[in-house]
């Protein structure tokens, strides 16, 4: 197999998940790069070692494209993507910032709980509490009414914000993703043409 | 490379680009040789840029026929994108001449 062919299988390989007409357009670019190289009087492999790294080039390609998701829709699946596209990206300082991450996003998601689970509570406790008085509660109905009321709405007032924290989280991964594109170094191999 | 300097070329990888379209459409290869030489980068990053720009609405594209092979993939300046040139352009040369202000102080008092 030669080094037009290898490069753009790995290329292609390294860019599964993302939507069948984005790859093809992908490839097309890098074909198209080849065939203009042919056509100037380079080899196959002289071009493929000035591209540089088909991976860390379908890294790049595939974290971009989690980071436009994201943009587009504010979906758990988009935030995911944009986590695991980041992951592939900044495969160093991910040491330093993976910790982090995983304390603040499991405090987060405490919290998230405890937010719903006092919500869904307090809406438990409201129909009993017009209908039967709350058990070994000692005020009347509206009391024990108004005490399930405000249960409930600081549970979903707790959630509002976690939501609000994750997406502001997410918007801040994005950003820290954007500054870790790097210029992808020519391959070892490639000769320098200044 | 030093990786500092990778951040630095980096950065102005998007100016360099902007000006070379300012003056002509040009195509993906052309662009990569004519950038590679100049910020020492390997040609494939051209690409992710170049998607990015697109989808930023800095450049459109168009197709045009090649006498060999497929069409060819151009890359034209949008408006948005000469008024980012334009904004670029400014902010780089008030940089570079502080810069360079600052080193030929230096210069003066060690020579």
């Amino acid at each position: 197999m030669n080094e037009r062919d290898s490069f753009l299988r790995r290329l292609r390989s390294g860019l599964w998940g993302l939507p069948r007409s984005a790859i093809d357009d992908i490839i097309a670019d890098y074909e198209g790069h080849f065939d203009a190289g042919r056509a100037a009087g380079r080899s196959d492999a002289d071009v493929a070692a000035s591209l540089g790294d088909p991976a860390r080039l379908a890294r790049e390609l595939r974290a971009e494209a989690g980071l436009r998701r994201w943009e587009d829709e504010r979906s758990l699946a988009a935030a995911l993507g944009v986590i695991v596209g980041i992951i592939g990206l900044a495969a160093l300082d991910l040491f330093v910032v993976l910790p982090v991450l995983v304390s603040v996003v499991s405090t987060l998601f405490a919290f998230l709980l405890v937010g719903l689970v006092t919500a869904l509570g307090g809406g438990l406790m409201l129909p009993f509490a017009f209908i039967t008085n709350l058990p070994g509660f000692t005020g009347d109905r509206l009391q024990a009414g108004l005490l399930s009321l405000g249960v409930m709405s600081g549970g979903a007032a707790l959630t509002a914000l976690c939501i609000l924290f994750t997406i502001g989280l997410v918007n801040l991964l994005v950003r820290y993703g954007r500054a870790h594109y790097r210029l992808i170094a020519r391959g070892s191999n490639a000769p320098l043409r200044d | 490379m030093d990786s500092n300097l990778v951040q630095f070329k980096k950065g102005v990888l998007e100016l360099c680009v902007l000006a070379l379209l300012a003056r002509s459409d040009s195509y993906g290869y052309d662009i990569a040789s004519r950038l590679s030489a100049a910020i020492d980068m390997g040609e494939g990053t051209i690409y992710p840029l170049m998607r990015r720009m697109q989808k930023d609405g800095l450049v459109s594209t168009y197709l045009v026929e090649s006498s060999s092979g497929p069409p060819r993939k151009y890359y034209r300046l949008t408006e948005g994108g000469r008024k980012n040139l334009n904004a670029q352009k400014a902010a780089w040369t008030d940089f570079t001449r502080a810069v360079a202000a600052i080193l030929e102080l230096d210069l003066e008092k060690t020579s």
